[in-house]
This record gives C-alpha cells, structure tokens and sequence, in this order.
C-alpha cells in the first residue's frame, strides 16, 4: 500500500499558507512549480513534492466581469504567477473597470482559518 | 483489423435514426418524459422498436445515474451500457464509442439519448454540483467564466472583437429563422447583441447560448444493416476526443482547446481535411466557442476566427454553412447540446432539413464541447457516396 504524506494537499495548503504567504509545492525531480495542490507532479508524476513559500508576484492573464442586477459588479481574473502556475482570483481592493490584462499583481492570504484563499493586490514592480 | 488511428471503424456504423421532444418550453414533464418521447420519434424514425436496442449510450445533468435511469424508464435490457458523461460534448463521443461497440458485436443497435426541462424546472442553468476546489473561493459562475475569461484573452492576443463575436450569434439566429423548431427567430443584429445586458464582459447574453427544454435521441445500427432500413445512413467516418483538464484555470492555453487534438484524430480516421466539409455543427455555448473550433478543428489560422466569421462566412449563404439549426444561440439548448449536432448533421446528409437545406451535403462536421472548454469530441459524418 502507498504511504500517506502527514496531510493531505488541501489540508497542507491551508496549514502553509496560514503565515499570510502564498506557498506551492515544488517537485524535487522535474523542478517545477504544483498548483492546485496534488498529490503527485501532473509534470512527472514524482511524488516527492516540497512546499514552499514564493514572492506571490504575478501578472494577470485574464479577466471578466460578472454584471449583477442587485448587486456590484464582480470581476474574477487568471493570475500567472512567475514560478510558472496560473490560478483563478480576485482583485478585491481594484474597481472592475481599473482591472487590466498585464497588470503586475501581488497575492495576499484572504480568508478565516480552513478556508484560506489566495487574493491578489496591484504590484507596482516590473517583471 | 486494428489501424494505427483506429480508421477500421471508418464507415462501420451509421445513424439511422433521429428524433426529438420537448425543444423550447416542456412544462409539466421531466427529463426522463421528454427524453422518451425523443426516442420513440427516432426509433420510428429508423422503423426499429424498442425491444430492438441492446446498446445505450446516456449522459445528463440532471440524474446521478443518467443511464441506469435511462434504461429503467425504457424498460429496456440492453447488453451494452455505456455512462460516459464528459459533459455537453458526451453524445458525440458516444457516436463513435457506439461505432465500436457495434463493430465489436457488443450490440446491434445503439440508442444515443439525452433529455432536459432546466427551464420549466430550475428556470436557469444548473451547474454540476462539485467545481474546481480552488476557483469557487472566487465566486466564478459557471459555465461562463471560463468561456468570458477565453474571449477576452481572445481579443487581448488576437485583436478580436465584440463585433466578430456578435457575428456568430447574427449567423446562428439567420439559420434559426429558417428552422421553424428554432426557439428563438426574431431579428437580430450585430448591433442588438452589443447592446444587449451584459451578463459576463465581455459577453452580453446574445453571446449566450439559450436555456431550454428539450431532448434528442439517435439510433445508429452497423453499416451493413443500416442499408436496409428506410433513410439514407450518415455514416460515421471519423471520430475523436480529447482534454486536458477540468477548470479553466488548469488549461494549458485560454486561447486554445483540445478540439485541435480531437479534430486531428477524426480527420485522420476519416482521411479527410477541413476542406472536405461541407457544413460543420459545432457546440455554440458562447459566441467564442465557434471562432477557437474554427480556429482549433483547422478551418482558420489561430488567431484569426474573428475575421473567418465576419461578413456572413458561416451564415445562410456563406461559403461554409455552421450550425445550420441554429445552434445553441437561437434553436435550443437544454443544458447539453452535443446530441443536437449528431440530428442536424443527419437531416442535412438525407436532405430533410426543409427551408435551411444546403444543397449536396456529402459531408459534415460534428463537434461537441464539454464543461468548460474541458473535454472536446468531433465526429465526421458522411453520405454513402463518401465511403
């Protein structure tokens, strides 16, 4: 029978990323950035994947805005982070309309404990 | 005989028989209703019974066991039961998992089916109950987050426009005006779909598909037999599938699906190209899916889908006829659309499509799009003079 890791994925990320830094795993064998947290690199099928924490810098790939009638606009944006992996977020602190493609972001940890997810703030760096 | 791109089910199999129910408004009855009545109507359709169909192939939104569910409401005991539920894409794929079953003489005559009364029932699109872990945080609404989130990096790398957009959607509502099953036929312009509410920038609910009622249903038998039956047999030719991924977030590129992988394999399978199309059915959820299917499935450079379906290209009269029902955007669409392609593309090949007939359809092009941009299935499909 495979032996289990300490935590499971999801339960690590949530214990990780409690300290207000964005962490990912990365695979010992190929070196590349995990995200969504796996069990496994989905590049080389290694199961020898480390956590860490990255600087949480990204560049948003996308956007859209979701009109409500009662309520604000909401927009949801795809962040590519700069070690590699690309997550679905939200700008919560950017009116939609100030939201641009390119934009330079920086992650925040938003959330109550458990229930810890990965928000984005404008970044004034260059790449 | 096995082949390297599985071209020994070429021409193996043919639809014949089709039917639906339910299409627009069913109020009163269930999916498993309507999906009946879809059955029956393709069954007659094919001079088969019901006692007939020892194959069946289901998948729905609605039902935990979609097919199980199926074959109890048929009464039926069918010897080969395929499940598959890759989403709205299923019931292309089903066409050539059918081929297969009935080449292998796993059965002798497959029931393809699907049936749903969303709009009676819930009034609006009822998404899977379990999404992405790690996008749900973030309040996307599916499915169309991901399909607003591809259009717009669409027109960041490419230069693609709303109006391109609105293009696909004016050419969807020009076939469905001569489709008199069509839900919606009222004029619509570019300039309608532009100024229409905006729902998910940037596509205004004229980029999105409709939510109906409805089901369809296909019946298809080994070639062999299907000679002898009443219709002329749409034979398949090709087929393939292909995904990467479930969550937009996850897909190796927004801007780019995995129908380039599935519309290689049904080429290949078929020996065939883009060029011998005749008319192509592709899953219309959005206004973007056309121009990335275009693009993907080879018809146009990537990049370029935009400008492919300006000018009425794809519309009534256009040099490559798509969606000739109306699509997604204005025939129906009962939450999964994919059995829809599999019925028009077998109307168009017998000739039976009334007002919306293009002339000498020997070959068309199914594709169904699954989830969000995650699963991608095609199907060519042929007259007898293409085998």
């Amino acid at each position: 029978m495979a032996s289990l890791t300490q935590a499971g994925p999801d339960q690590a990320f949530q214990e990780h990323v409690a300290d207000g830094r964005l962490w990912l795993q990365y695979c010992d064998d190929c070196g590349q950035a995990v995200f969504m947290p796996r069990i496994l690199c989905q590049h080389c099928s290694s199961l020898a994947l480390q956590w860490r924490p990255v600087s949480g810098r990204g560049t948003v790939h996308s956007l859209t805005v979701l009109h409500q009638r009662s309520k604000p606009n909401h927009a949801i944006v795809l962040v590519d982070l700069d070690e590699g992996p690309r997550m679905m977020s939200r700008l919560p602190e950017v009116a939609p309309e100030d939201i641009r493609i390119g934009m330079r972001v920086q992650a925040r940890i938003d959330g109550e404990d458990g229930a810890r997810a990965v928000v984005f703030d404008p970044a004034e760096d260059t790449q | 005989m096995s082949t390297p791109n599985g071209s020994s089910l070429r021409g193996g199999a043919a639809i014949v028989g089709v039917g639906t129910a339910g299409l627009g408004e069913a109020p009163g009855f269930n999916a498993m209703d309507i999906q009946a009545l879809a059955v029956r109507e393709a069954l007659d359709d094919a001079g088969l019974k019901l006692s007939d169909v020892d194959g069946i192939f289901c998948a729905n939104m609605s039902h935990t066991f979609p097919v199980i569910s199926t074959i109890e409401y048929l009464g039926i005991q069918p010897r080969w039961i395929d499940g598959t539920n890759t989403g709205g894409s299923s019931f292309v794929a089903h066409a050539m998992a059918a081929t297969l079953a009935l080449q292998a003489g796993l059965c002798d005559v497959a029931l393809i089916c699907y049936g749903a009364t969303m709009r009676s029932g819930a009034g609006r699109m009822v998404p899977a109950n379990e999404q992405p872990t790690y996008e749900v945080p973030h309040k996307p609404r599916y499915p169309m987050t991901a399909y607003a989130m591809s259009a717009a990096k669409h027109m960041a790398q490419f230069g693609t426009t709303r109006e391109q957009l609105a293009e696909v959607a004016v050419s969807a509502r020009l076939w469905a005006q001569k489709n008199p099953e069509a839900f919606e036929r009222g004029p619509l312009s570019i300039d309608d779909v532009l100024g229409a509410r905006m729902v998910m920038e940037p596509l205004t609910v004229r980029d999105c598909c409709l939510l109906t009622d409805g089901a369809g249903a296909v019946v298809m038998t080994r070639a062999d037999k299907a000679r002898d039956l009443k219709n002329k047999p749409a034979y398949f030719l090709g087929g393939g599938t292909a995904s990467y991924n479930r969550a937009a977030s996850e897909m190796p590129e927004l801007t780019s699906t995995a129908a380039k992988d599935s519309g290689a394999r049904a080429f290949a399978m078929a020996g065939m190209n883009p060029s011998d199309m005749d008319i192509l059915q592709l899953y219309d959820a959005f206004t973007i899916n056309v121009i990335l299917f275009l693009e993907d499935l080879g018809f146009c450079p990537k990049g370029e889908g935009g400008a492919f379906v300006s000018g009425g290209r794809i519309a009534p009269g256009g040099e490559l006829p798509v969606n000739t029902n109306g699509g997604g955007l204005s025939f129906c669409h009962p939450g999964m659309y994919g059995v829809f392609t599999l019925i028009e593309a077998t109307r168009q090949l017998r000739g039976e499509a009334g007002e919306r007939q293009v002339k000498d359809v020997e070959t068309v092009l199914c594709h169904g799009n699954g989830i969000t941009l995650s699963h991608q299935a095609t199907a060519i499909l042929g007259a007898g003079a293409t085998l």
